[in-house]
C-alpha cells in the first residue's frame, strides 16, 4: 500500500476526532487506520489488494482476451506426466551419514564479535537450518532473528568467491608469494608501519593469534572497531573502578528494571540472553512467584519500551536531567541540576519507590549510545539500590580491549594521516562504510601504500583496498568464540567451504609469511596450549556440546574509588535532536545482502527493504507531511534526505535514523545483489565525538516522495479484541462459552494438535517469522511485492497501538495459522485442497490447489499467502541448496499458510514408532517455538491436561482470535498483563 | 413468410448434441483410461540404465538381501542406492575384467557417481518414508514388485495416490513379520492358516489407526 500512499490528507485532524467520544478501548495498527482513511479501508475491506484495479493497468476484460490460450490450456499443464529423474549415489560413502536423515552438530555463529550457539542441521553435508542450542546457559536454546539468518548469509551468491588484486580475480597462490615478500620485509623492521584492524575479537584464538603477531612484530599494532559496541560502559568501569569490565545485567533477577533509553530486549548480541532472563522472570510473575516491572524512558518507541509498565517519552538529552534526579534522590551529586516536567517526576518517582520497595532486586541501567559519565553515575546509582553482585555483575571483558580502547579507530586514522601506516589489514569489518564521517576514513586510507581487506563481500572497504581476500563464513569455519555471558564456543563447520575462501585465522599466519596451518590446528593449537593432557577428551567433548563448560568469565567484585561523578551539562535543547540506531534487521549494514532480514518487517515500523526517517506524530503534522514524504535532515552543511515515516510514541522533536542502508557500492560490485538503491545513508551526519545522537538538526520537506514498502496495513483484520490486556496474571481475559454452531462437533483425540502464544511474554524480535521462513522454504518476494500486500510470511507478528498517538501503549501479537476446528477455509475450497486432519490441524495440499484463493478470502485471520509468481525457480543453485528437503516447494498459483510445522510433527511420530515409545509432550517443537527467545508460544497436544501448551490453555488469560466467528481456532493467546499506572490514563 | 429453418434442422440439432456428448464421454473414458494405463503410470517399462544391473540374478539368483545394497531403507525415509564401493566389493572379486561393468570401475577411479535413472521414484510433492513401513512389516514386494523375477528393474505398481491409499486404510492384509520384510515369495505363508489374523492382530499391537493414515500430511507436507 504504502508505495501509493501520500494523499491521505489531514491524517492527524481526523485522529482527533476518531478518538474524541470514544468510550471503549481503542486499538489501532496504524495512524491511518486509527484515522479511519481510504487507503487503510481498501486494504480492509479488499482480501485481494495486490489485486485491486489499479488506474492504467490491465483491466480484467482485456487481461481474459490475453489470457485466452492461457486460461484454456491452464488444465493441460498437469499432464506432463513424470520427468525423469536420475540418482547419484556415493562413490564411497562417507561413515554416518545416512541420506534422508539430518545430522545435528554443535557450533555458534558470531554477531558483533559474540558467539551465538546453535546446533546446525545438514542433510548429507548441506546445512538446512540452526536451531538454538538448549544447553548453552546464556542462549538455553533460543535464536534471535539474525541468528537464524545466517543460514542464508552462508549461501548467499554474491560472496566473494576468489580473492581479488586491484579489482581482479587472481588466485591465492599471487597472495602467497606478495605476502610472503611482505612479510620477509616486516621481519627486518619488526613489524613497522604495519596495523590490524579487526572488528570486535572475543575470539580466544584470534586473540593469542594477534598476540603472537605483536610479540613478534613489536612494532606493529591492533585496531579494532565495531560500530555499535558497549565500550562507554567500558569507560565508564575504567572510571569508577579503575579497569575495564563487561557489565552482565541480571534481569531474572531483577523485580524492577528502569531503563533509561536502553533496549535491553531490542535486536542486538545481548537479546537472546537478556530475553531469556526477562522472560523467566516474567513467568515466575505469571505464578505469582516474583514481581516483574519494567520501567523505561525513551525518545523513541523500542521492543523494551513496548515491553514496559510504565513508559515515559524523554528527550535524548533530557536522560542525564533523569538520571541526575535519581542520583540525587539517592544522596549522590552529578553536577546537573535541571527541573523535571511533571510526568518525568512521577516517572522518576514511581521507579524510585519501586527500586527502593525491592532492595537487591533494582536494576537501572542506561544506554550503552550515552556517554560513559552517565553509564559512571548510573553504577553508582546501581551500588545504592544494592543491585552490584545482585542484579548487575561484572567480569573482565568478553571482547578483548585493543590498545587504544574505545578510541582505537581514531588512533588508526591519525596515524594513517600522518603517513605512518605501511601496511593495513582489515579484518571482517567495513568502516568505510560505518566509521563516522568526519574521521574521513574513505580519504586517509589512500594514504596507506599496502591495503589488504578480507571479507565475505566486496563492500566499500574491499574497493578502497588493493587486495580482496574473501574470507569463510561462520558456518564453514574452525573457528572459537566466547558468547554474552563469557562462554566459550567452538564453532565447527557444518559444511566444507564451496567458494575459494579461507579462514582469518589463516590469513593471520599468512600475514606473518606462514602457509602450512589449517583453521582447525590454529584453533587446536589454542586449547592444546590451555587444556594439556585432557585435550584429545575435552576436544571432543567441547564439539559435542558446542561450547566450553563452565567457561564463563568469573565473576568480579571491584571496589569503587570514590571520584564524583560530574556529567556534562546538556546541550542546550535549540532545534531538533537526531538519533542514530542500528537497524534492527540489517543492523550496521553487515545483513545487508540477508535477502531473508531485508524482508523481515522491521518490529516498530513494519517497514522492509529499506530505512526511513523516523519522526514524531506531532512533527510530522507540524511539517505537514505523510510517510513516504520526502525530508531533507540537515545540520552544519550535512545532509540526510529519506522518506519519513511517523512513529506514534516518539518524542516530537526527535528523528530517528537508522543505519545500514544507502550504500555507497553499485550492485555490480558485489554481483548485482540486494543493496541497490535502498534507503538512504546516515553516515553523513555521524561523528566521531558523539555518534549515535546529534543536537541542534534541522528538517525541511523537499515536495518529493519516495515508496516505502511498509506491512502495518496488511492482513488486517475487521473486528476487535485482537489484543487483549488483563490487571493481574489471574484476572479472566475472556468470557468461556462455547457458542452454538451449524456444523457437526468433531470428537478429538489424543494427539491434537494446538498453540498458545503469550502476548505478555512476545517482545516482537522477529525471530520467529526468519525461523519459520527457513524451516518453511518461504519465498522472498521483493520490495516491490510486498508493498502490494504480497509478502509470503506464514507467521506475522502484529502491532498494535492502543491510545494517544503522542505515548500509544504497543503490543505485539504473532499470528500464525489458528488452525481452527471449523475452519472457514475448508468450507471455501472447491477442489478439497485444504482439509482437517484427524489430529486437529488445517491441511493445506499443495498439489491439489488449482489458485481459486477463495480460501483466502474466507479466512477471517488472514493468514494465508498466494504464490502470484513463481518465485523459486530462478534462485540460484547456491539459495536452493539451503532448502528444507523435508518441505515441498511450492510453485505459482497455490496457497500456502503455516502447518505447525506438520513435517516436525510426523518425523516425531514416526521416530517415536519406529523406537515402540509414545509421544511425549515436548517431542515436537516448532520452528518459532524453538527460536523463541522468551518461550512466548508454546506447542503440543492439547487433548493431554498435562501438556504445556494444556495448561497455559487453562489459564484465566486464555482468549481467541475473534472468537465471535466461532471458528474455534486452535491456535489461542494469552492476554497482556498491564498494570494500572496511577495518574496515566487509559484511553 | 419463409420457413427459417429447414425440415432437417432439428436432426441436424440433435446430431450434433449427440457428438458432444458423445465426445465429452470419450474424452473422460480416454483421458482415465489414459491415466490408468501403463503408458501414464510407467508399470513394466524399462528404463534405460548406465549399467544393466539384473535383480534377477542378484536377488533370485545369488540371494543378495535387499539391505545389503538398499541400507538406509531401515533408518531413512530414502532406502538409499548403493555406493560404488559396494557394488565393488563383490567386483573386484568376480566378473573383474567384464565391460559391462567398465562403467562402475571407472566410477570408482574417477571417483564419479553411476548416474541411475530412478524406476521407484515419487512426485517432491510426496514425502514418503521407508522406515516406518519396514518397521511395521510392509514387505518390500508390496510395493517394488517380484524383483527377483526382474532382469531389468521396472514399475510394478501405478504410484498414484488411490493405490497408497488402499494400503493405508486398510493396512492389515498387507503387514507380514517385520524380521521377513525382504522375502520376495510369501505364497506359503499366505496359504497358512495360522496368519490369517496376523495382520489385523498387528495393527492392533502397532497400534496402527488407519481412520488417521489417510489424513492429507501424513504424506503431503
Amino acid at each position: 500500500m504504502s508505495l501509493r500512499d501520500g494523499h491521505n490528507g489531514a491524517v492527524g485532524a481526523r485522529i482527533g476526532e476518531s478518538l474524541r467520544g470514544k468510550s471503549g478501548r481503542t486499538f489501532w495498527r496504524s495512524l491511518d487506520e486509527l484515522a479511519g482513511t481510504e487507503d487503510f479501508r481498501r486494504f480492509l475491506e479488499a482480501e485481494f489488494p495486490s489485486i485491486a484495479p489499479d488506474a492504467g493497468s490491465v483491466n480484467r476484460r482485456a487481461l481474459l482476451k490475453i489470457m485466452g490460450a492461457s486460461l484454456a490450456m491452464a488444465g493441460l499443464a498437469g499432464c506432463g506426466g513424470e520427468t525423469d529423474e536420475e540418482a547419484l549415489p556415493y562413490v564411497v560413502a562417507p561413515e554416518n551419514v545416512i541420506p534422508g536423515n539430518p545430522k545435528w552438530y554443535a557450533t555458534s555463529v558470531t554477531f558483533g564479535g559474540y558467539a551465538q550457539p546453535v546446533l546446525g542441521k545438514t542433510h548429507t553435508g548441506r546445512p538446512v537450518k540452526l536451531e538454538g542450542n538448549p544447553d548453552h546457559p546464556a542462549a538455553k536454546g533460543a535464536t534471535d532473528a539474525f541468528t537464524q539468518a545466517a543460514l542464508i548469509g552462508l549461501y548467499d551468491p554474491d560472496r566473494t568467491k576468489a580473492p581479488l588484486h586491484l579489482g581482479r580475480a587472481t588466485t591465492w597462490s599471487t597472495f602467497d608469494a606478495a605476502i610472503r615478500e611482505q612479510a620477509e620485509k616486516l621481519d627486518g623492521t619488526k613489524g613497522q608501519g604495519l596495523r590490524l584492524l579487526t572488528g570486535a575479537v572475543s575470539s580466544p584464538t584470534l586473540q593469542r593469534q594477534i598476540g603472537d603477531l605483536l610479540r613478534r612484530w613489536p612494532n606493529a599494532r591492533w585496531h579494532a572497531f565495531e560500530p555499535a559496541q558497549e565500550t562507554t560502559r567500558r569507560d565508564a568501569s575504567r572510571q569508577v573502578f579503575g579497569e575495564p569490565l563487561d557489565w552482565h545485567l541480571r534481569l531474572d533477577k531483577a523485580a524492577v528494571i528502569v531503563a533509561l533509553d536502553d533496549d535491553l530486549l531490542g535486536p542486538g548480541p545481548r537479546q537472546v540472553h537478556h530475553g531469556r532472563m526477562w522472560s523467566e522472570r516474567r513467568q515466575a510473575f505469571h505464578n505469582g512467584k516474583a514481581a516483574c516491572t519494567l520501567l523505561v524512558a525513551e525518545p523513541t518507541p523500542s521492543l523494551t519500551g513496548t515491553m514496559a509498565t510504565e513508559r515515559l517519552v524523554v528527550p535524548h538529552a533530557r536522560i542525564a536531567i533523569l538520571l541526575a534526579a535519581f542520583a540525587q534522590a539517592l544522596g549522590l551529586q552529578s553536577g546537573v541540576q535541571a527541573p523535571l516536567d511533571e510526568a518525568a517526576k512521577a516517572f522518576a518517582e514511581h521507579a524510585l519507590e519501586r527500586c527502593r520497595r525491592n532492595p537487591g532486586a533494582a536494576l537501572i541501567s542506561v544506554g550503552a549510545q550515552h556517554a560513559a559519565e552517565l553509564q559512571a553515575l548510573a553504577l553508582l546509582v546501581n551500588e545504592r539500590l544494592g543491585a552490584l553482585g545482585n542484579t548487575l555483575g561484572f567480569t573482565d571483558p568478553v571482547i578483548a580491549e585493543p590498545p587504544d580502547g574505545s578510541a582505537s579507530l581514531e588512533a588508526l586514522v591519525s596515524d594513517m594521516s600522518r603517513g605512518q601506516v605501511g601496511t593495513l589489514l582489515i579484518l571482517d569489518c567495513n568502516p568505510a562504510y560505518t566509521a563516522p564521517v568526519d574521521l574521513d576514513f574513505a580519504d586517509v586510507i589512500e594514504r596507506v601504500p599496502l591495503r589488504l581487506h578480507a571479507g565475505l563481500h566486496h563492500d566499500e572497504t574491499a574497493a578502497l583496498c588493493h587486495w580482496h581476500l574473501p574470507l569463510q563464513h561462520d558456518l564453514e569455519a574452525w573457528t572459537d568464540a566466547r558468547a554474552v555471558d563469557g562462554t566459550v564456543g567452538i564453532i565447527q563447520p557444518l559444511v566444507r567451504p564451496f567458494y575459494d575462501v579461507r579462514s582469518k585465522h589463516v590469513l593471520l599466519e599468512n600475514i606473518a609469511g606462514r602457509f602450512d596451518a589449517t583453521d582447525r590446528d590454529l584453533v587446536q593449537a589454542t586449547w592444546r596450549t590451555a587444556w594439556g593432557q585432557d585435550f584429545d577428551a575435552r576436544w571432543r567433548d567441547t564439539l559435542y556440546r558446542g561450547f566450553i563448560p563452565d567457561s564463563v568469565l568469573p565473576e568480579k567484585a571491584p571496589t569503587f574509588n570514590t571520584n564524583p561523578i560530574t556529567l556534562p551539562q546538556p546541550p542546550k535543547a535549540d532545534g531538533l535532536t537526531v538519533l542514530f540506531r542500528p537497524d534492527p534487521t540489517i543492523w550496521d549494514g553487515r545483513f545487508a545482502n540477508n535477502a531473508w532480514l531485508q524482508e523481515l518487517p522491521k518490529p516498530i515500523g513494519k517497514i522492509v527493504w529499506g530505512n526511513a526517517v523516523f519522526i514524531a506524530p506531532a512533527l510530522a503534522g507540524k511539517l505537514e507531511v505523510e510517510n513516504g514524504n520526502e525530508v531533507r535532515v540537515s545540520q552544519d552543511g550535512a545532509a540526510v534526505t529519506g522518506p519519513v515515516w511517523i512513529v506514534p510514541g516518539q518524542e516530537p522533536d526527535t528523528i530517528v535514523l537508522t543505519l545500514g542502508y544507502g550504500r555507497r557500492i553499485s550492485g555490480e560490485d558485489i554481483g548485482g545483489g540486494l543493496l541497490h538503491e535502498l534507503g538512504y545513508d546516515a553516515t553523513p551526519l555521524r561523528r566521531a565525538a558523539g555518534p549515535w545522537a546529534l543536537a541542534g538538526a534541522e528538517i525541511a520537506v523537499t515536495g518529493n516522495h519516495q515508496d516505502i514498502a511498509s506491512t502495518q496495513y496488511h492482513s488486517a483484520m475487521d473486528g476487535y479484541d485482537f489484543v487483549r490486556t488483563v490487571s493481574a496474571p489471574d484476572e479472566q481475559a475472556a468470557e468461556k462459552k462455547k457458542q452454538p454452531s451449524f456444523y457437526p462437533n468433531r470428537k478429538w483425540d489424543s494427539p491434537s494438535w494446538g498453540m498458545s502464544v503469550d502476548v505478555d511474554l512476545c517482545i516482537g524480535c522477529n525471530a520467529c517469522v526468519v525461523a519459520c521462513m527457513a524451516e518453511n522454504n518461504i519465498p522472498v518476494v521483493g520490495k516491490e511485492l510486498v508493498a502490494m500486500g504480497r509478502e509470503m510470511h506464514w507467521l506475522r507478528i502484529d502491532r498494535y497501538h492502543e491510545g494517544d498517538p503522542a505515548d500509544p501503549a504497543m503490543y505485539f501479537q504473532p499470528v500464525p495459522c489458528m488452525h481452527c476446528e471449523q475452519a472457514p477455509c475448508e468450507m471455501g475450497c472447491p477442489v478439497n485442497a485444504t482439509t482437517h486432519s484427524p489430529d486437529g490441524l488445517n491441511q493445506q495440499i499443495y498439489n491439489r490447489c488449482i489458485g481459486t484463493r477463495t480460501c483466502s478470502s474466507f479466512c477471517p485471520y488472514k493468514v494465508r499467502h498466494f504464490n502470484w509468481f513463481d518465485y523459486t525457480a530462478d534462485d540460484p543453485p547456491e539459495t536452493q541448496a539451503a532448502r528444507n528437503p523435508d518441505v515441498t516447494v511450492r510453485q505459482r498459483g497455490v496457497m500456502e499458510k503455516c502447518t505447525y510445522c506438520v513435517q516436525r510433527i510426523r518425523e516425531a511420530q514416526i521416530s517415536a514408532q519406529k523406537d515402540g515409545r509414545i509421544l511425549v509432550d515436548g517431542d515436537v517443537r516448532t520452528a518459532c517455538q524453538q527460536a523463541c527467545p522468551t518461550q512466548a508460544i508454546s506447542f503440543g497436544d492439547v487433548i493431554d491436561p498435562e501438556s504445556a501448551v494444556s495448561r497455559r490453555k487453562a489459564s484465566p488469560r486464555d482468549y481467541t482470535l475473534l472468537e465471535e466467528v466461532n471458528t474455534r481456532p486452535r491456535t489461542t493467546y494469552l492476554a497482556r498483563i498491564t498494570e494500572s499506572v496511577p495518574g496515566k490514563a487509559k484511553s | 413468410m419463409p420457413q427459417i429453418f429447414t425440415a432437417s434442422a432439428d436432426t441436424r440439432l440433435r446430431a450434433t448434441a449427440l457428438v458432444i456428448a458423445l465426445a465429452v464421454v470419450g474424452a473422460v473414458l480416454l483421458g482415465g483410461g489414459y491415466m490408468g494405463s501403463s503408458y501414464a503410470t510407467l508399470v513394466g517399462w524399462v528404463r534405460h540404465q548406465p549399467v544393466p544391473f539384473s535383480h534377477e540374478h542378484h536377488v533370485g539368483a545369488l540371494g543378495i538381501d535387499c539391505r545389503y545394497c538398499h541400507t538406509t531403507v531401515e533408518t531413512s525415509a530414502s532406502a538409499g542406492f548403493p555406493p560404488t564401493h559396494v557394488c565393488m566389493t563383490c567386483h573386484s572379486q568376480v566378473w573383474t575384467g567384464a565391460p559391462m561393468l567398465a562403467l562402475v570401475r571407472q566410477s570408482l577411479a574417477d571417483n564419479t557417481p553411476l548416474r541411475w535413472n530412478r524406476v521407484a521414484r515419487l512426485p517432491d510433492y510426496v514425502f514418503f518414508n521407508h522406515s516406518i513401513h519396514v518397521a511395521r512389516g510392509v514387505p518390500c514386494v508390496t510395493c517394488h514388485g517380484r524383483v527377483d523375477k526382474m532382469p531389468l528393474m521396472t514399475r510394478a505398481h501405478p504410484f498414484q495416490m488411490q493405490w497408497c491409499l488402499d494400503c493405508h486404510r486398510n493396512p492389515a492384509p498387507h503387514l507380514r513379520p517385520p524380521d521377513e520384510i525382504t522375502r520376495m515369495d510369501w505364497s506359503a505363508w499366505d496359504k497358512d492358516a495360522a496368519h490369517k489374523n496376523y495382520g489385523a492382530l498387528m495393527v492392533k499391537a502397532y497400534g496402527i489407526q488407519p481412520s488417521k493414515l489417510d489424513a492429507c500430511t501424513v504424506c503431503h507436507r
